[in-house]
């Protein structure tokens, strides 16, 4: 993968859901730097699930260009993808799924070892450190529908760690879940962000839950990015007493 | 019970016992990706293409692979994006397989028209040929060696599409291989379970194997055997008892299933885990 001081690059995207007309996000510039932890953070229906899968190409942008590593994301999404980690907001799991921990964590690297390849000794040892890092190693064998909701949400971070991305993805991480599961999400982020100097992109609509290694905001607001800062000018604008209606909280 | 000479028998086992095998391996795909009703349909497709065989003199097998990859290539796209008004769609079309079936069989030319009719409506131990047996041991070969190459991609795309998606893998390129295979094995079983049962063949196995086992590897090796135990003891029963033999495996596997429901080690904790799963 090239390197490059910005992660992403987003120039005027728009993109709108196949069959629909009016686009869900539209004109959104956006640069982000190497090493960067940024939080989004929007009402319902603000369009943050779509800007997180439209950089990492499941969704296509039907305008302006939109750049990730340097390579633009619509003609290099599958290359692209492998370097990225995903965890999607949390969903409601079959509890008689027949998938195991491990396999779940594993398959994460799946496009990073690529077709026609057989998993290595040196996969599975990825697989025993990222397990290890979110505290879940002694999950390994546990199926995955028998776990908690703090658990299953470390379970898909250790997936998406696996990968050994350069950028993280994180849409709603800390939804449906209790508080001190939330505390230890939150610090197992700190903590990733600390030693692997990942970028991170977190999508929110709690505001009570800003990591506090994460130090740049973005507020969408109905498909647009209203306000870009700091995390301490943004939580103290106006704007978002309107937006929170001064309760400081959920939006 | 019925005397056959001991090539004839063999012959059927065989074909049984692969047919058993290529069904419940792909039953393992299509029920973790709910597309039962897909190849639910596919079965009922593959019985219209394989009259529609019979009525025009050609190999029914044949027919039945073309009008099951027509279901695939017309509802396929449709459930992937979930625009798939399962009750509508699939209502209308399996009465229109089934009704297209009908007129296909009402015109099969010959005297032995009702005969061949019945074979591919719920299946005939004589029915199967060498062509048969050749073809399934084939697809048998090719679908162990394509889980074998490509597990890793079928088991993250068993999980969760769209996180397989974002991880790079393609797998649109999965989904429609499972559908390609299913119509495969659902056309090559047809003459031996009929066309009217071979979906149960599909589900049951797998949906007994699924009450078992987390480990989608187990389930991988366990739904198989018990498809060829459903076959060869289903086989056995139509012997002795002269049923049907797709009447007689599927009766089988379905007692398989229910025995599986009731003794399930799943579904006892389940019940009392259900509801953390989500906390």
């Amino acid at each position: 993968m090239i390197k490059n001081s910005n992660v992403i690059e987003l120039k005027g995207i728009e993109t709108i859901y196949e069959g629909e007309r009016l686009p869900v996000i539209y004109d959104v510039n956006l640069t982000v730097k190497n090493g960067d932890f940024i939080s989004i953070i929007g009402p319902n229906g603000a369009g943050k699930t779509t800007l997180l899968e439209t950089v990492n190409g499941l969704l296509s942008y039907n305008k302006g260009y939109g750049l990730v590593f340097g390579k633009e994301i619509k003609k290099h999404k599958s290359e692209i993808r492998k370097e990225i980690g995903y965890v999607i907001q949390n969903f409601e799991m079959d509890p008689l799924a027949p998938f195991l921990c491990k396999d779940i964590v594993m398959s994460g690297r799946t496009g990073k070892i690529g077709a026609f390849r057989f998993i290595s000794k040196s996969d599975w040892d990825k697989v025993w450190y990222s397990m290890g890092l979110v505290g879940m190693i002694d999950f390994a064998n546990r199926p995955i529908g028998k776990l908690s909701g703090g658990e299953f949400q470390k379970i898909l971070l250790s997936r998406a760690l696996a990968q050994q991305p350069e950028l993280l993805l994180l849409d709603e991480p800390f939804s449906n879940l209790d508080y001190s599961s939330r505390r230890q999400i939150e610090t197992l982020l700190n903590r990733i962000h600390e030693r692997h100097n990942i970028t991170i992109m977190l999508v929110s609509h709690d505001l009570s839950f800003v990591p506090s290694r994460c130090k740049r905001i973005i507020v969408l607001d109905r498909g647009r990015i209203i306000m870009d800062g700091s995390k301490e000018k943004i939580l103290k604008s106006d704007i978002i007493n309107s937006i929170f209606n001064g309760n400081g909280g959920k939006i | 019970m019925i005397d056959f000479p001991l090539a004839l028998l063999i012959t059927s086992i065989l074909g049984a016992l692969l047919a058993g095998f290529a069904c419940s391996t792909m039953g393992v795909f299509v029920v973790r990706m709910n597309l039962a009703s897909i190849g639910y349909l596919m079965s009922h497709a593959a019985f219209a293409g394989a009259a529609f065989g019979l009525m025009i003199s050609i190999d029914p097998t044949i027919g039945a692979i073309i009008f099951s990859f027509g279901i695939a290539l017309i509802l396929g796209p449709l459930a992937e994006k979930a625009r798939l008004q399962s009750n509508i769609v699939i209502g209308f079309l399996f009465s229109f397989m089934i009704a297209l079936a009908f007129i296909f069989l009402n015109f099969i030319p010959g005297h032995a028209a009702s005969a061949k009719a019945l074979r591919i409506l719920w299946g005939s131990i004589l029915s199967v040929s060498y062509n048969d047996l050749l073809l399934l041991t084939l697809l048998s070969f090719i679908l162990v060696i394509f889980i074998i190459v490509f597990y890793k991609e079928l088991l993250a795309t068993m999980f969760h599409r769209k996180l397989a998606e974002s991880s790079g893998v393609n797998t649109k390129l999965y989904y429609f291989a499972v559908l390609f295979f299913t119509g495969i094995a659902v056309s090559l079983s047809l003459r031996i379970v009929g066309g009217l049962l071979v979906f149960a063949l599909i589900i049951n196995p797998t949906s007994t194997a699924y009450q078992f086992f987390y480990d989608f590897k187990k389930i991988l090796i366990i739904s198989p055997l018990i498809g060829i135990i459903s076959c060869i003891i289903g086989f056995w029963l139509s012997l002795i008892s002269d049923f049907p033999i797709g009447a007689s495996i599927v009766i089988i596997s379905a007692i398989f299933f229910s025995i599986a429901i009731i003794v399930s080690p799943k579904r006892k904790k389940s019940k009392v885990k259900t509801h953390q799963a989500i906390t």
